[in-house]
C-alpha cells in the first residue's frame, strides 16, 4: 500500500472515531517497513493537515471527530518520537490555557494534540489562567503564540482574559514577538469577537486552531 | 390569554393574539437586586424575586427555576462552584476525578432531601405561587449522556465515551439516568411546567449519527420515558440539530424544538412544520455589541421566518450579562411588535 492510501485509510478511521482501526493502519505501515520518521512526517502530519482541510470545508464535522483526530495523532506521534533516530525539528513554541475564570479543558486538549503532532512545542498552563501568567510563561519559554481557550462569554470577553493579555503585551513591547490566538464556543457565535478581545486570530474548532497557530508562529518567525 | 395559554396555542396551532416570547434572564437577577452572584444563586427566593421583577418590567412570557451549570453536580456531590459577578457559575471540583471513582459514585435516594435542592425548591415555591397558573416556569434538565461532562469534565467524558471500556461507560450512564429521572419528577412536582431537556450529545455537532442512534438515543428514551414528554423541549446546548429533528419526533415523541442560532431556522421550520413547535432563537452573544436597531432587525428576521403558519416561539440563548439593557428591551419590544398575530 502506498502512503496516500495509508493516509486515506487512517483518516477514514479517525473520521469514524475508530481509534483501533486508525492504530491498525499505523501498525500496518510500520510492518510494511516505513520508519517512525516516515510515519510521523509522511503519514500522521499529512493526515492531520488533510483532516484540517476536511473539517474546515465540512461544517457538519463533529466534536468527536476533532477529539479523535487530536488524540490519535498525539498518541501515535508520541510513540513514534521515542523511536526516532535523532530528535525532530520543532517548528515553534506555544503557551496554551483556559482563560481566567474558565475551567473547561476539552478545546485546549484538542489543540494540544494536533499541535504536538505538527511538531509544535506546547506548554500547557491548565485552566483558570491569569493574563499575567500567560504572558510570563510565553516570555520564559520564548513562545511565539499565546493560545487562550474560553468557553463562556464572560471569560472570552471579560477584562481578565485576552483583553488583559493584549494590554500586557503592549505594555511590555512584545506585540511583534508574541501573537494571541483565541478559541471557544462564544467565538463561533460571533466570528468578529476575536478582534474585540484584542486577539490576532481565532479558529472555529480545535483542529483548525492548530493550523491558525502554526500560521502565527510562521508570521512571528518570518 | 395568559402566557401559558399562548404557549399551548402555539404548540397546538390554535388561534392566539401573538407568538410566545421566551427570555432567559436568570443570570441578570443578581444585578437586578444589586447583590453578588454567589449571594443570589445561594438564595432561591431571591432568584425568583428578581425574575418576577424583570417579568413585570419587560412582560415576556416565562421564568426559570434556579439553575446554573453545576447545580446538578452539587446534588451529586460537587463541593466547589466558581461564582463570577460578570457571568454564570461553573463547576470547580469534579465529582469523578478518575475512572475508579465511577464505582463509588452514588445517586442520592431522594434528591429533594439533599441540601442543594433547598434553593431550587424555594425558587419554585415562590414562582409557582405568583405565576404558576399563568406563566410557563422553565427548568433545565441535563440529559444522562451529557451529565458526565459536568461530573468529570468534558474531555474525560469524551475519552470514556469514545475510547473507554463500554461496561464502565454504561455503569456511569445508568447512574446518571437514575438521577435524570429523579430530577424530572422532582422539578415537575415542585412546579416546573416546561422542561428544557439539554442534550448536546443528541446533536451531530457532538457525535456522528451512528453513535447518536446506537448509544445516545436509547439513553434519551430512558431519561424521558417515566413522565412522558408533553412538557419537554429538545435543546442541544446551542448546538445545531436540524438533521436529528425527525429522529426526535419518531423516537422520543418530543414536539418542541429549541433551534440553535447556528442552524438554518427556515430548514428547521420546514422539517417540523405543523407537527410541533419551532423555537427560533436569537444569537444573543452578538447582542453584546449590536445596536438596538441591529437587534430589532434580527428579531424581525427570525420571526418573519417562523411566524408563518404558526407553531412558533421566539426565544433567547444564554443571554450573557454583558448585553446592554437597551438591547434586551429592543429585542423584547420587537418580538411583541413583529410577533403579533392577526
Amino acid at each position: 500500500m502506498n502512503l496516500t492510501k495509508y493516509i486515506e485509510s487512517y483518516n477514514e478511521a479517525v473520521f469514524e472515531t475508530d481509534k483501533p482501526a486508525a492504530l491498525a493502519v499505523v501498525n500496518q505501515a510500520l510492518h510494511d517497513g516505513y520508519s517512525p520518521e516516515e510515519i510521523v512526517f509522511k503519514l500522521v502530519i499529512p493526515a492531520v493537515e488533510s483532516m484540517m482541510e476536511r473539517i474546515e470545508k465540512d461544517p457538519d464535522s463533529n466534536l468527536a471527530q476533532h477529539f479523535m483526530t487530536a488524540q490519535i495523532a498525539a498518541d501515535v506521534t508520541e510513540k513514534m518520537l521515542e523511536k526516532f533516530s535523532t530528535p525532530p525539528q520543532i517548528i515553534g513554541k506555544v503557551v496554551i490555557g483556559a482563560a481566567a475564570g474558565d475551567l473547561h479543558s476539552l478545546g485546549k486538549r484538542i489543540v494540544i494534540g494536533c499541535l504536538k503532532s505538527l511538531m509544535v512545542d506546547v506548554v500547557d498552563l491548565g485552566i483558570n489562567v491569569s493574563a499575567e501568567r500567560f504572558v510570563d510563561a510565553a516570555v520564559a519559554n520564548n513562545a511565539q503564540v499565546i493560545a487562550v481557550s474560553a468557553m463562556m462569554v464572560h471569560t472570552a470577553t471579560g477584562e481578565h482574559g485576552s483583553l488583559e493579555i493584549r494590554a500586557l503585551l503592549k505594555q511590555r513591547g512584545l506585540e511583534d514577538k508574541i501573537k494571541i490566538a483565541v478559541g471557544g464556543a462564544p467565538y463561533r457565535f460571533d466570528p468578529k469577537l476575536y478582534q474585540k478581545v484584542g486577539a490576532d486570530a481565532w479558529a472555529a474548532d480545535g483542529v483548525t486552531a492548530a493550523k491558525v497557530i502554526v500560521q502565527l508562529i510562521n508570521e512571528v518567525k518570518a | 390569554m395568559t402566557p401559558l395559554q399562548i404557549l399551548d396555542a402555539a404548540i397546538n396551532g390554535t388561534p392566539a393574539p401573538r407568538i410566545p416570547i421566551f427570555c432567559n434572564l436568570l443570570d441578570q437577577g443578581a444585578r437586578e437586586l444589586g447583590i453578588a452572584s454567589k449571594e443570589y444563586f445561594n438564595n432561591g427566593t431571591k432568584v425568583a424575586e428578581a425574575q418576577l421583577r424583570m417579568l413585570n418590567r419587560y412582560g415576556h412570557d416565562n421564568v426559570w427555576s434556579l439553575h446554573y451549570v453545576g447545580k446538578e453536580a452539587e446534588l451529586l456531590g460537587c463541593q466547589s462552584v466558581l461564582f463570577a459577578d460578570d457571568g454564570p457559575p461553573n463547576v470547580a471540583d469534579f465529582v469523578i476525578k478518575t475512572w475508579d471513582d465511577i464505582a463509588k459514585f452514588e445517586i442520592p435516594a431522594d434528591i429533594t432531601q439533599h441540601p442543594a435542592w433547598e434553593t431550587v425548591a424555594d425558587c419554585l415555591t415562590l414562582l409557582r405561587r405568583e405565576v404558576g397558573n399563568t406563566h410557563p416556569i422553565c427548568a433545565y434538565v441535563t440529559a444522562s449522556t451529557t451529565l458526565p461532562a459536568i461530573l468529570m469534565g468534558m474531555d474525560k467524558w469524551m475519552e470514556l465515551l469514545l475510547m473507554g471500556p463500554a461496561d464502565l461507560r454504561d455503569a456511569l450512564l445508568r447512574k446518571c439516568n437514575q438521577f435524570v429521572k429523579q430530577n424530572i419528577t422532582a422539578l415537575s412536582a415542585a412546579g416546573a411546567n416546561v422542561l428544557i431537556y439539554s442534550s448536546p450529545f443528541g446533536s451531530t455537532y457532538f457525535v456522528n449519527k451512528k453513535i447518536l442512534q446506537s448509544l445516545i438515543m436509547p439513553w434519551m428514551q430512558q431519561d424521558l420515558q417515566p413522565g412522558g414528554v408533553h412538557d419537554v423541549v429538545y435543546y442541544c446546548g446551542m448546538a445545531p440539530f436540524n438533521d436529528v429533528i425527525d429522529d426526535v419526533f419518531e423516537q422520543l415523541q418530543i414536539k418542541c424544538h429549541y433551534i440553535s442560532p447556528l442552524a438554518d431556522l427556515a430548514v428547521a421550520k420546514r422539517i417540523i412544520h405543523r407537527r410541533g413547535l419551532t423555537c427560533g432563537v436569537i444569537d444573543d452573544i452578538k447582542m453584546i455589541n449590536w445596536s438596538a436597531d441591529e437587534t430589532r432587525a434580527e428579531v424581525k428576521r427570525i420571526i418573519d421566518i417562523g411566524k408563518t403558519e404558526g407553531h412558533f416561539l421566539f426565544g433567547t440563548g444564554v443571554m450573557p450579562m454583558a448585553i446592554p439593557e437597551t438591547n434586551i428591551k429592543a429585542m423584547l419590544d420587537a418580538a411583541f411588535e413583529y410577533g403579533a398575530l392577526a
